[in-house]
């Protein structure tokens, strides 16, 4: 007789090796399944829907799984990038350009970061950037996509404010 | 050349201008003049959700709670972007349509008209569910003077275009007399006037849909209306979008990438785009002072909505390649934009709120503790 799927029995043993007992009737005196229907306390009062909303909880220029590609015991090249208002940022790991200026507390015009709005366009003053995927925003003549775009070269920018 | 729904004549689609060349005929994607209309289609229809899928039953408690001054806030702001749809939903179809020359683009605008329907149908979900009456709200969005103020700056240049096509399509360009008025029919007036409209166009969907975005998402900056808020990001998603296709047609016309009198229509315009701009400013502060009227809520007063008038007015003016119109710089109301991203918007329906996949619903996630007291 071939052996029974495993999953049908609450113990995952085949059925004579099942040695747990279920008594229908007032078995369950000291172990009742630890529910409630309603809970006991009252639900926390909503907080502001934002927090609910996108917060970065992790640093996006800090190491972790990236689009970018793995390259083997080497890490990412690392960017520089300079505003023309003086500021300057680095880029190394981060999954866009967007994403890796915020992480280092340079304020950008975002909206859908997909591509499509165009909220984040910047100048190109100087370097070279790479699109994993053609923005849809109009972008005129030395203007780049910051939300999907990573640099190829140091990059001098200019934000708009 | 009256209109005809499947021109015979064979063109090569790449000779094509946007507008006013040879009439569509096969509804072919084959080949692509513009290829951007096909990727906005794409996604526009990734985009596609159902007012429906959002529960607004919280929203009608929330709405008997409010103060009334935030409640007229609430009421008038609906009203406004239920006009605003209603005009978006038709208007391309009826304006453009009849003049479209590439089929790429004659299904882009068909889409983005689509996508409005669904924004109003919304609108009807939203008022249903916080009054027993649909019609005192909307009923009044015909006669209060506020509101209709509004429609007559949001529909002039539609209209005008609309009634010197008519005349176009049917007679073609010359001087006509027409139940006694002589009517003069020139094809660079009509392509000044689309310029216009599709200026006034990108004024609407870049400036007066932000404004009435700012308000509904004031109200859930508070958890309050929060449904009407999550239904907004989605139209807000939808609209970020359709901006994009009219700043693509207009920049198209203003490079003269396929019609070169285009090119001198958007140079000989650019005082007229900067006055529609900055009279669409005016308009939206005087609405934001009738918003207001009776009090403001925690977050948002007519100060604040006017300087993001300006903000929002500077930005989407730059992004047409003209200079600043106001001098502000930064955005007033800097947690809209997390209302604004899309990355926040649930689209799968067993994600969202319908309420179908949670009948029957139970909780699946086992966490070792939960075998705990299990004994073999």
């Amino acid at each position: 007789m071939p052996a029974p799927a495993q999953g049908h029995y609450r113990s995952g043993l085949a059925p004579e090796q099942d040695t747990t007992t279920f008594e229908l009737d007032g078995g369950l005196t000291d172990a009742q399944p630890d529910f409630e229907l309603e809970a006991l306390v009252a639900e926390p009062a909503l907080g502001p829907a934002q927090t609910e909303l996108w917060l970065p909880d992790t640093d996006p220029e800090h190491p972790q799984p990236s689009p970018q590609l793995e390259l083997d015991g080497m890490a990412p090249p690392l960017y520089h990038i300079r505003l023309d208002d003086g500021r300057e940022a680095r880029f190394q790991h981060a999954a866009n350009l967007l994403s890796s200026l915020e992480a280092q507390n340079i304020d950008v015009h975002f909206q859908c970061r997909e591509g499509y709005c165009g909220s984040c366009r910047a100048q190109l003053l100087d370097g070279e950037v790479h699109y994993a995927e053609e923005p849809m925003a109009w972008l005129n003549e030395g203007e780049i996509l910051l939300c999907c775009c990573i640099p190829r070269s140091n990059l001098h920018i200019r934000l708009q404010d | 050349m009256p209109y005809t729904t499947f021109n015979r004549n064979e063109f090569d689609t790449f000779e094509q201008p946007m507008f006013f060349g040879e009439q569509v005929n096969v509804a072919r994607y084959d080949q692509q003049k513009h290829k951007i209309f096909e990727n906005l289609i794409e996604k526009q229809l990734s985009f596609f959700w159902r007012p429906e899928e959002v529960d607004l039953t919280n929203d009608r408690k929330d709405f008997l709670d409010l103060p009334d001054h935030e409640k007229h806030i609430f009421v008038s702001n609906l009203k406004y972007q239920t006009l605003l749809d209603s005009v978006q939903g038709r208007s391309p179809n009826v304006a453009l349509l009849p003049v479209v020359s590439l089929p790429e683009l004659e299904t882009w605008i068909e889409t983005w008209s689509f996508s409005e329907t669904i924004h109003s149908r919304s609108y009807t979900h939203i008022v249903r569910n916080i009054v027993p009456n649909p019609s005192v709200i909307f009923d009044d969005i015909t006669r209060n003077e506020f509101i209709t103020r509004r429609a007559e700056s949001v529909t002039r240049y539609y209209d005008d275009f609309i009634y010197l096509s008519n005349y176009y399509i049917q007679l073609g360009e010359g001087t006509h007399r027409i139940n006694d008025e002589i009517v003069e029919v020139n094809l660079h007036e009509l392509k000044r006037r689309m310029y216009l409209m599709l200026v006034s166009v990108n004024v609407l969907e870049a400036i007066r849909f932000y404004v009435s975005f700012a308000c509904s998402f004031a109200f859930a900056e508070r958890a309050k209306m929060e449904g009407n808020a999550k239904i907004i990001k989605l139209i807000a998603r939808d609209e970020a979008l359709h901006l994009t296709g009219t700043q693509h047609m207009l920049q198209i016309m203003a490079r003269g990438k396929d019609d070169p009198e285009f090119a001198e229509i958007a140079e000989e315009c650019k005082d007229d785009v900067i006055r529609i701009f900055t009279e669409a400013a005016v308009q939206e502060k005087e609405w934001a002072e009738y918003l207001f009227k009776d009090g403001s809520m925690i977050g948002l007063n007519k100060d604040i909505l006017c300087q993001y008038v300006e903000y929002i007015t500077n930005q989407r003016i730059g992004a047409l390649g003209f200079d600043r119109i106001f001098t502000s710089r930064s955005n007033p109301l800097p947690w809209i934009n997390s209302w604004l991203n899309s990355d926040n918007v649930q689209v799968a329906p067993q994600e969202s709120e319908i309420s179908s996949y949670l009948v029957g619903a139970i909780d699946s996630e086992v966490d070792t503790n939960d075998l705990g007291d299990f004994d073999l």
